[in-house]
């Protein structure tokens, strides 16, 4: 029955020139589209520093680590900042004659950030700050691990030899903090990864389609596959199999676009990246399945929440700016919990990034909770066998 | 038609909050026999049928096919029912073909035996010259003979069609009359529901008359028959008639109803052998100029009207 229904869901699927465009060419239109609009706005707004202001009190005089970070960071031609440092009343004053982006001011050691909009250099001031910020938390909690090795082993005098290591990889290693500079950035990289994320999620307009075709109050077709003597559940992994299998020819078409064609970067660790999209697209799947069972309207009716559910993660994973992603990060993080746009873009956002995998492991986890916690709330109205009323 | 029961429903009660779609009804149906559920639309027909099939819940009562309780996972079961909904059941994205296989399918692994029971299937609703055929490429008549073919193409014992033939051509609808009755001749047992009375009385051996949910009677054609209380009607055009000529005609023997609308006048008897040469003596004896007259034996619509005081299409 798998094998029937598998081989009959392809054809339903790739037949279906709907289905066809939103998953498939939508997202490759939106490639082209992104890489005609943007390229030029990032390597334009690349070029100059961006011009910041730093309230100079004992706060930030007493924090080693970022005053060594931003040293580093406004020396040079290709330097990030500009930094002016002076007082909490100044700064305000400067940011208010728009002679500054931000400015940043320290309290219980972590640093706020105030800027009057959002936009590309407030994007770039807002990500540096928090790449120091996560850069710094990895050598503490590095050098904590290395600190309780060499205690628990009884080598007490190496303390201050294993400190001065770490801090000197933070700041000089291949992944330090002297590598967080625009060259290092790519803001256009995020519309991508958002690009994927959404795609991923269109295959749940496959599964929404298949799923509608096996229930009984939803179709008519659904009707004659309900009384059928074939089990339910050969035919739900036939439809999830056929679409998984056409979700992945449709993602594997929109990496060779974006990695041959416009030449994206997706980081070397390739294995991550196939990881992080299977996970992507079952999440998508599945919730396809659930909006399918959950939502008691019309098939079209279907199709646009459906759609309208993934075009609004998106947006807020960033696909129609940065932005965006700062903004939900710094107000509203549950948000990037709950959504798998979100989880997928941040999971390849890490592999490019990010030496460590913490970040990865989390959003690759938070896509199988999610995909399970769909599937679970599926699994009820497609088990159902006798309806209310059709 | 054996009397080896195939389908028993005893009591079924389907109720949607205040309202009773299916009120009580029992009934059997027996092996090889073309059973009609008649009713006008809204009585009850399809969700009897539904609940039936195990697609819906209903509140109580027993039902039970090829002598074993109907749930929605007797696969056993449902191996050897087919199924013909209201509403046609294809996929557009299917050639008229593979529709028709992938429905098969469900039911048969094989595909050397699923490719003669498709070929069957075919010839038997004549729809040979479509098989590369898209459904929106069909008729209306195409259509429902392809959503026909898809119901019985595994060859089942037991086929439940469900107003099959509604806004078919005439010729459509002959062609599927005359393939459900190869059907029954073939050893099937038929469930046919429908609206139009004229079908029941063509192809069923046994009715039942569903109306609000009620079974109000059930026999033979010939039996639901008896319980009109005519038993012939002489139709005459006649260009005028006064209320005193009319009243005439009441006087003929056995005459039950009278009635003259748009030059057409009507007379229905409760029995007699001589009402048509009784009728001609009167209409030349009172000089009557006249042009058609017909008689007709009365129909299940004048049973149920008689029934229910309403035509079976109200």
């Amino acid at each position: 029955m798998f094998k029937h229904n598998y081989i009959y869901s392809l054809r339903l699927m790739l037949r279906n020139k709907q289905l066809v465009f939103w998953t498939m060419a939508f997202p490759l239109i939106m490639a082209m589209l992104f890489n005609m609009a943007l390229s030029n706005v990032e390597s334009s707004e690349k070029t100059e520093p961006v011009r910041i202001a730093v309230v100079n009190d004992d706060n930030f005089k007493n924090n080693q680590i970022y005053k060594e970070a931003f040293n580093e960071l406004s020396k040079g031609d290709d330097r990030v900042f500009d930094i002016k440092y002076t007082d909490a009343d100044n700064a305000k004053k400067l940011l208010s004659d728009e002679e500054i982006t931000g400015y940043i001011a320290f309290k219980n050691f972590k640093p706020e950030i105030t800027i009057n909009r959002n936009g590309i250099k407030e994007t770039i001031m807002t990500y540096v700050v928090n790449e120091i910020t996560c850069q710094s938390n990895v050598m503490i909690k590095l050098a904590f691990n290395k600190l309780s090795d060499e205690i628990s082993n009884g080598n007490y005098n190496n303390i201050q030899k294993i400190f001065e290591e770490q801090s000197q990889k933070a700041f000089n290693g291949e992944d330090g903090i002297k590598t967080v500079t625009p060259k290092n950035m790519s803001f256009v990289m995020i519309e991508y990864y958002s690009l994927i994320a959404m795609s991923c999620m269109y295959s749940g307009l496959f599964t929404l389609t298949l799923m509608n075709y096996l229930m009984a109050n939803i179709s008519a077709v659904g009707k004659r596959s309900t009384v059928s003597s074939a089990r339910k559940s050969g035919m739900i992994f036939g439809s999830f199999g056929a679409a998984f299998t056409i979700q992945l020819f449709g993602l594997l078409l929109l990496y060779l676009l974006l990695i041959f064609g416009i030449r994206a970067d997706f980081g070397s660790n390739v294995p991550y990246v196939i990881l992080i999209s299977l996970l992507g697209s079952a999440a998508g799947l599945s919730l396809g399945t659930a909006i399918a069972v959950l939502v008691k309207k019309s098939e079209n009716a279907k199709f646009t929440v459906l759609i309208a559910v993934v075009m609004a993660g998106c947006f807020l994973s960033g696909m129609m700016g940065i932005t965006m992603k700062n903004v939900i990060d710094k107000n509203a993080p549950v948000l990037n919990k709950i959504n798998p746009e979100a989880m997928i873009t941040d999971g390849l956002y890490s592999i490019y990034y990010y030496n460590s995998n913490e970040r990865f492991i989390v959003d690759a986890v938070s896509l199988v909770i999610f995909s399970a916690v769909m599937l679970l709330i599926s699994l009820r109205g497609l088990r159902r066998q006798r309806y209310d009323s059709i | 038609m054996s009397d080896k029961k195939v389908i028993e429903v005893k009591n079924l009660v389907k109720e949607y909050k205040e309202l009773r779609a299916v009120d009580d009804i029992s009934f059997d149906v027996y092996e090889k026999e073309i059973f009609g559920l008649l009713g006008p639309n809204g009585s009850g027909k399809s969700t009897t049928i539904n609940s039936i099939l195990s697609l819906l819940k209903y509140s109580s009562g027993n039902i039970s096919i090829f002598g074993k309780e109907m749930t929605p996972d007797a696969y056993d079961i449902k191996r050897d029912i087919g199924v013909i909904f209201q509403d046609v059941a294809v996929f557009q994205e299917l050639t008229v073909y593979e529709n028709i296989d992938y429905f098969c399918g469900l039911y048969i692994r094989d595909k050397k035996q699923r490719k003669q029971c498709i070929e069957d299937a075919i010839e038997l609703v004549s729809i040979g010259d479509y098989k590369k055929f898209y459904p929106k490429q069909l008729s209306g008549g195409l259509l429902r003979r392809l959503n026909i073919a898809c119901g019985i193409a595994h060859k089942p014992k037991l086929i439940f069609l469900d107003e099959p033939t509604v806004a078919v051509d005439p010729q459509s609808r002959n062609s599927i009359l005359e393939g459900i009755k190869k059907l029954r001749d073939d050893g099937a047992t038929i469930v046919y529901t429908t609206h139009y009375m004229e079908e029941v009385e063509q192809i069923c051996d046994r009715i039942i008359i569903i109306d609000k949910g009620k079974i109000i009677a059930s026999g033979t054609r010939e039996n639901l028959k008896k319980l009109a209380k005519i038993e012939e009607r002489i139709t005459v055009e006649i260009k005028k008639m006064d209320k005193e000529k009319l009243e005439g005609f009441k006087k003929l023997e056995k005459v039950t109803d009278v009635s003259y609308e748009g030059h057409t006048l009507v007379v229905s008897f409760s029995g007699g052998k001589n009402n048509i040469a009784n009728m001609i003596d009167h209409l030349r004896n009172n000089n009557f100029s006249y042009r058609r007259v017909y008689s007709e034996r009365p129909t299940l619509n004048d049973v149920f009207l008689e029934l229910t005081g309403k035509e079976l299409r109200d």
